[in-house]
């Protein structure tokens, strides 16, 4: 069996003997990057710095809410505003792999200065199995670049610590949990964030209508869960398929882009089933959805997809 | 005999499959000493590791009938302990023992329903005739190797599971390292229990 105990004691003690001095942490406040820090927080105290970076792809509220976590959890940490920047690297970019690959290159430019900044040799990240599996290697094949590995260059400059790369999402839960973190039961999200929930151009108003219709769906879906009506499925969201199809919207005719619901369940993402939503809940979110965004959306699918052949995320 | 040793030894073999680490995983669950191995280290290093059993992992389309996976024919000329060969490694130990291998009619991914043909064999044991199983492959074992018997089947895939009849030797189509696969912890459990029984 995994006994997080054993692997917070192991952790803590390995961390102590590789991290010189000072640690930056990529910290995107979800659960591996968050248990992440709660681990090198117990190996070196105020020595880590924890940088958090809005992308301008997070989901609704998310900065406030990273914040929020950081705080509580006592961090020394650098908030950064990157929303432009990122939007203009991915200007015109509709491909799959070469948006996972800019935003991960970002990512590490940003950690490479603020290190530079504060005279910092070690960048920790949270990566867990599946991240550096999927990115591919000498052996196995590029499913999709996770933005943790993928856009790592080849010479780094920082050394690269990873508490919980032999990992997966349920046994990274067990550890959050002994470290009572509240985070532990957050659903996963991925590093790039809303752009490969666009499939093609990423661009800021596509942005605005994928991050709404998140929302809907989180909030509609979890509703239920509270409500006794269905299972908490291990992740839900929705995706923006700029499609359009004709629609009529009160006696005019509407010509709209797709909105995808996708939920699944797993215990580590290595291996999917989606989720069987009852379809009055299915009903309640695809009505939201329609009477909040007609105007650029008249159409609702649900992605009954397994994994595989499906992965979780569209791309 | 070797050296007493108080846990089950069992190497996983990499063949680059996607699974790899989730066959580490379960093992590591069911208290056995294991570890990741490249597919091209050599018979001899291993051959000092005093092993209780190995699994061939899966790997890419095509490799497992075309590749010679790194030194895996090396593992299973040589080796005198119980191997688990899983998708590609399924196919490759096909191969390597006449039988045939080819890309399949209908490849199969995600679910499917899996039907025992001999649930008597110790690496079903408390495995229904039918239950859920993960499927990934591209490829499939097309002809069973003389030496072997066929121990279950899928609609789409005749070869599902086979046998060595007098080494303990096993080929899997499907994946039982994934969580989705419903006896899937079961049959590693079994195969950990055939490993730990074995005498060399």
């Amino acid at each position: 069996m995994f006994r997080p105990e054993d692997f917070i004691a192991d952790t803590i003690a390995n961390l102590k003997k590789t991290i010189p001095e000072k640690a930056l942490i990529a910290f995107s406040g979800g659960v591996d990057s968050t248990v992440s820090a709660a681990l090198v927080q117990k190996a070196i105290a105020d020595n880590l710095i924890a940088v958090h970076v809005d992308t301008g792809y997070m989901r609704k509220n998310e900065s406030k809410f990273v914040i929020k976590t950081m705080e509580e959890l006592g961090l020394n940490y650098r908030f950064i505003d990157a929303r432009n920047d990122f939007y203009q690297a991915l200007e015109g970019i509709s491909e799959p792999e070469q948006k996972r690959k800019i935003i991960g290159e970002k990512f590490i430019h940003i950690f490479e200065n603020v290190a530079d900044q504060e005279n910092i040799q070690c960048l920790i990240q949270g990566t867990i199995a599946p991240d550096w599996i999927e990115s591919g290697d000498a052996l196995r094949a590029v499913i999709k670049s996770h933005h943790n590995v993928g856009g790592l260059p080849e010479i780094m400059k920082l050394k690269l610590v990873e508490p919980l790369r032999d990992l997966y999402k349920d046994e990274v839960r067990k550890v959050g949990r002994i470290l009572n973190l509240s985070i532990a039961e957050r659903q996963p999200f991925p590093g790039p964030g809303l752009a490969i929930r666009i499939i093609g151009e990423a661009t800021p108003k596509r942005t605005e209508l994928v991050r709404e219709a998140c929302d809907i769906v989180e909030t509609e879906i979890e509703k239920a869960v509270n409500d006794g009506k269905m299972g908490r499925p291990w992740q839900y969201f929705a995706v923006l398929i700029p499609i359009k199809t004709v629609g009529v919207q009160g006696d005019q005719r509407a010509y709209g882009y797709t909105i995808a619901i996708r939920a699944v369940q797993s215990i580590d993402a290595m291996t999917c089933a989606f989720s069987t939503i009852p379809h009055q809940i299915l009903d309640k979110i695809s009505t939201k959805i329609t009477n909040k965004m007609g105007a650029h959306i008249n159409r609702i699918v649900y992605d009954i997809t397994n994994k595989p052949p499906g992965t979780v995320e569209w791309e | 005999m070797g050296i007493k040793k108080d846990m089950t030894r069992i190497y996983v073999i990499d063949n680059g499959g996607q699974w790899t680490h989730r066959e580490w995983r379960t093992l590591r669950y069911l208290n056995v000493d294991t570890k990741i191995i490249p597919n091209t280290a050599s018979y001899s290093q291993l051959a000092q590791e005093n092993l209780d059993g190995l699994v061939l992992s899966g790997g890419a389309p095509r490799v497992g009938i075309q590749d010679q996976l790194g030194n895996c024919a090396e593992f299973l000329k040589n080796a005198n302990i119980p191997i688990l060969g899983i998708c590609a490694g399924h196919q490759f130990m096909a191969r390597f023992f006449n039988g045939t291998a080819a890309p399949s009619k209908t490849p199969e991914f995600g679910r499917v329903t899996l039907y025992l043909l001999n649930s008597s064999d110790p690496l079903f044991q408390q495995v229904p005739q039918e239950s859920i199983v993960w499927e990934s492959h591209h490829d499939e074992v097309t002809n069973l190797p003389p030496a072997f018997i066929h121990l279950a089947k899928s609609t789409d895939c005749f070869i599902q599971a086979m046998r060595h009849q007098t080494k303990p030797y096993y080929g899997l189509q499907f994946h039982p390292e994934v969580e989705h696969t419903e006896f899937g912890e079961q049959i590693f459990k079994n195969f950990v229990h055939i490993c730990s029984n074995y005498t060399k």
